[in-house]
């Protein structure tokens, strides 16, 4: 720089009015002295203070849509971008393409391929027939194909400009879609799945009562690393699944997010609920916690919410008609998840026991969700939602390991060797019943 | 309702040559203008517009059989069936070709204005591609001479990419090859050059771009037919470069070729043969190095029908998609060209009909005799000649017997008419 001396005077300027803006800090730190309206130059009320840089962006937002300054400097068009998220097969004579515009511009969509034939179509949006999708839009692209089951077809979307998007149908197999026979059936397999193993698993609340401190710690610390276990399966599944989500509903940070979320309102429930009911541990140390069955409680709906994604699985290939199921798989799936009944109850060992109804409301929010996941990966599944539902399990399975360390470690310790056998073992359980499970 | 339509279509070609009679001396209407009126007005006033059912009303999926493309062509700035038959003869021809004919110290001159430019085109119902051309079209305009002729274009490159004219003729000056390495070589943006060939020998040909890199310039669009009619004064002279014979010409067999020749050539009797140029071609919509839309003449299923119950066995023509019409007693003639590129070959197959076949068309006595189906690699070409006089009228298929391209777009129907 050779001509420094405008850019000093603009520095200086610049440090008169930081030293303003600190004054008025100072003034307004002092919290409860001084009158909040009026702590601003010119009597401005604070909270117009907050308001400013907003309306300053709108205002520069505005300008900039009125008058672009790079409309000379337009570097081509952004590429097209068309998500088929997932494919049904309603019968053998009909192929049906869900697709969304994960693209900044419409497109629209001129022929349809299959197998490399141009083959009729007709595509529809928002219920209205159409051959264009806004971005973000969602439509259906329905081709009277007639297939064979087990053969692969290809298809290609191809656009106006030439541009195509291609899909495999792997193996195809008829879709049974959705009818009251399906509902019943995902029902049934939700109780077998999701229900009978978690009440099952909690008919260990007897035999938990009568243990020392030292076992009862093992049996929570066992529940912990089966929770772990499924922590790290649902995250896992839900990373893959986002793949599947269309390029702008960002599918692995929506994941992230939903971690971070779930976990975060756990624990804001959780500290809430605590602060509400023992007014002594307001000031929140560690040695609060929720009471047992408030831990129970939440225990349950972290494993309520993996059930749900796993019962979202479960409906989607069976709507997908990807799946059959059979009676191994029920049966890994009981052994699979007998195991959280006790995760479920052992919170509430100690002390008094629960009236039966919380037993029964525990019981139903831990497995039944596998019912209403099953209905609706059946009717309308999505990627988009399966990943978004593995992921609240997740944080909300987190959030409960955390709350249970805190809970041995208020009554004793967590590191001993007992614990950390019992949570290998509860990891090693998992892994084993999991072969079991393979959709 | 097959009689029907005949009478119709009858009615509507009656009013096409009319109304095309009737504007031909006025310059300001361009021909093609025309016609493309007629199509859609006739069409719809005889109520076989594929679009009177209205494009936006669900189609009757049961009625459809399902395959085909969707939709007709929105683009009236190219038609296939104005293509097919249209010669550029120095005479006659394009309106939007400037052409003349003219003696030199003692020969014929046969000049052409060609230039090449950027043009989106639709290759499928919906579908563009930005396409290179020449004269604004894929394929490019249609020259035809008779053998001996001078050949002369006057080219001109209105495309930022640098182009050439080369000539499937022999040609016996190297700067008229129209290769980067000799002449001009490449003709950059604003810039001319005038080619000139002697246009030899009879048969059917081809010309195309030869700038590198030469896959993206011959795909992108720019190629077009070359038609040399024998002489049969030469034919006369020398039957024996006419055919693949060795043995002795008495003077029947020298009098049938000279026939053979005269129905060749536009300056004696090929007007008692429907003739027609098919340029079998491809387009890669999306850079994959595979052709997304197959056709002849560019646009996909443009020779097909626009609409078919496979139920029952009928079919209704489209507006932009239907038949090639074509008349039992007269004779037809294929200029079959392939300049499709990514596949190693291409193929013309007539159903329930047989064909002679003419390779590169540089004979008069066919190559392959009674024949249904032929292939050609890139560059080949061929005369097919096609008899229907004894075939009942209706529709018959033809396409290429690589089943993939022909679904993809390079399947056609001749509608034989009474």
């Amino acid at each position: 720089m050779t001509d420094g001396e405008p850019t000093d005077h603009g520095v200086s300027d610049a440090g008169g009015i930081i030293d303003e803006e600190t004054t008025a800090e100072e003034l307004t730190d002092g919290g409860t002295a001084t009158e909040p309206g009026t702590d601003l130059p010119l009597g401005i009320p604070r909270w117009v203070g907050a308001l400013v840089p907003l309306l300053l962006l709108a205002l520069v937002v505005g300008g900039f849509v009125l008058f672009p300054p790079f409309a000379g400097v337009q570097s081509g068009e952004p590429l097209p971008e068309l998500s088929v998220s997932h494919v049904t097969l309603p019968n053998d004579e009909t192929i049906v393409l869900h697709v969304t515009n994960s693209g900044a511009e419409p497109v629209t969509v001129s022929q349809v391929l299959v197998d490399d034939a141009y083959w009729n179509f007709r595509m529809t949006a928002g219920g209205e027939e159409t051959r264009t999708l806004a971005p973000m839009q969602s439509g259906t692209i329905t081709i009277p194909y007639h297939w064979t089951p087990g053969w692969d077809l290809e298809t290609a979307i191809v656009l106006d400009s030439g541009a195509t998007f291609h899909t495999d149908i792997e193996a195809p197999q008829p879709s049974p879609g959705v009818t009251g026979d399906v509902l019943w059936t995902l029902a049934v397999v939700g109780v077998f799945v999701g229900v009978i193993p978690v009440v099952l698993g909690m008919l260990w609340f007897p035999f938990m009562q009568g243990l020392s401190d030292r076992w009862l710690h093992a049996v929570l610390v066992f529940a912990a690393g089966v929770l772990a276990f499924l922590a790290f399966d649902a995250g896992f599944e839900a990373f893959e699944i986002a793949e599947g989500v269309p390029g702008a509903f960002e599918g692995p940070l929506l994941v992230v997010t939903a971690i971070f979320g779930a976990a975060l309102l756990v624990q804001a429930v959780s500290a809430w609920q605590t602060r509400r009911t023992s007014p002594d541990g307001a000031d929140g140390g560690d040695h609060a916690g929720p009471t047992p069955l408030a831990l129970a409680y939440l225990v349950a709906l972290g494993i309520g919410l993996h059930n749900l994604a796993e019962g979202l699985a479960i409906g989607s290939s069976f709507a997908l008609g990807r799946v059959s199921l059979g009676a191994f798989l029920v049966i890994g799936f009981m052994i699979h998840n007998v195991t959280e009944g006790p995760a479920v109850v052992a919170p509430v060992a100690r002390g008094e026991r629960p009236s039966l109804a919380h037993f029964a409301a525990l019981g139903v929010l831990a497995g039944g969700p596998v019912i209403l996941g099953g209905w609706i990966g059946g009717y309308a599944f999505s990627p988009t939602l399966g990943a978004l539902f593995l992921a609240l399990g997740v944080g909300a399975i987190a959030q409960v390991n955390w709350e249970i360390a805190g809970m041995v470690r208020r009554s004793g310790r967590l590191g001993t060797a007992t614990n950390l056998v019992a949570f290998l073992a509860g990891l090693v359980v998992m892994y084993a019943t999991d072969l079991l499970v393979t959709l | 309702m097959t009689g029907k339509r005949s009478d119709a279509a009858e009615l509507t070609s009656h009013l096409t040559d009319r109304l095309v009679d009737a504007v031909s001396n006025d310059a300001e209407v361009s021909r093609r203008a025309v016609l493309g009126g007629i199509g859609v007005a006739g069409a719809g006033a005889v109520g076989l517009s594929g679009r009177s059912r209205a494009d936006d009303t669900p189609h009757d999926e049961a009625s459809h059989g399902g395959f085909g493309p969707v939709g007709e062509f929105d683009s009236t700035d190219f038609d296939p069936h104005e293509f097919l038959r249209e010669f550029n003869t120095g005479f006659d021809g394009a309106d939007d070709l400037p052409q003349r004919v003219y003696e030199r110290d003692g020969e014929r001159v046969r000049e052409f204005e060609l230039y090449a430019s950027l043009k989106t085109i639709e290759i499928a119902p919906g579908v563009e591609f930005p396409a290179w051309t020449y004269q604004g079209q894929v394929p490019g305009p249609t020259l035809r001479a008779t053998e001996g002729d001078i050949i002369r274009v006057k080219f001109q490159n209105r495309q930022s990419h640098p182009h050439t004219i080369h000539p499937h003729v022999k040609n016996v000056a190297p700067e008229m090859d129209g290769v980067p390495q000799n002449g001009p070589g490449v003709v950059e943006q604003g810039e001319e050059f005038v080619y000139e060939w002697r246009a030899q020998p009879a048969g059917c040909h081809l010309y195309h771009c030869h700038s590198m890199p030469l896959k993206e310039h011959v795909h992108r669009g720019l190629y077009g037919a070359i038609i040399v009619d024998p002489d049969p004064e030469r034919v006369a002279r020398n039957p024996r470069d006419y055919v693949n014979y060795q043995g002795p010409i008495p003077d029947s067999y020298r009098e049938d070729l000279v026939e053979r020749a005269e129905l060749r050539n536009h300056e004696y009797r090929a007007d008692e043969v429907d003739e027609q140029v098919m340029v079998m071609n491809g387009f890669d919509t999306n850079f994959d190095g595979d052709n997304e839309v197959y056709a002849a003449n560019t646009r996909a299923f443009a020779y097909g029908v626009g609409d078919t119950d496979p139920t029952e066995g009928e079919w209704e023509a489209g507006d932009t998609i239907r038949p090639i019409q074509v008349q039992r007693d007269q004779p037809v003639r294929v200029y079959l060209i392939n300049t499709i590129e990514f596949d190693p070959i291409n193929s013309f197959h007539t159903h329930s009909q047989f064909f002679d076949y003419y390779d590169h068309g540089t004979t008069l006595q066919p190559t392959h005799k009674t024949v249904d189906t032929v292939m050609q690699c890139q560059a080949q070409r061929g005369i097919v000649e096609l008899d229907y006089s004894d075939h009942e009228p209706g529709l018959y298929m033809f396409h290429a017997h690589q089943s993939e391209f022909a679904e993809l777009g390079w399947m056609s129907f001749f509608e034989v008419q009474a």
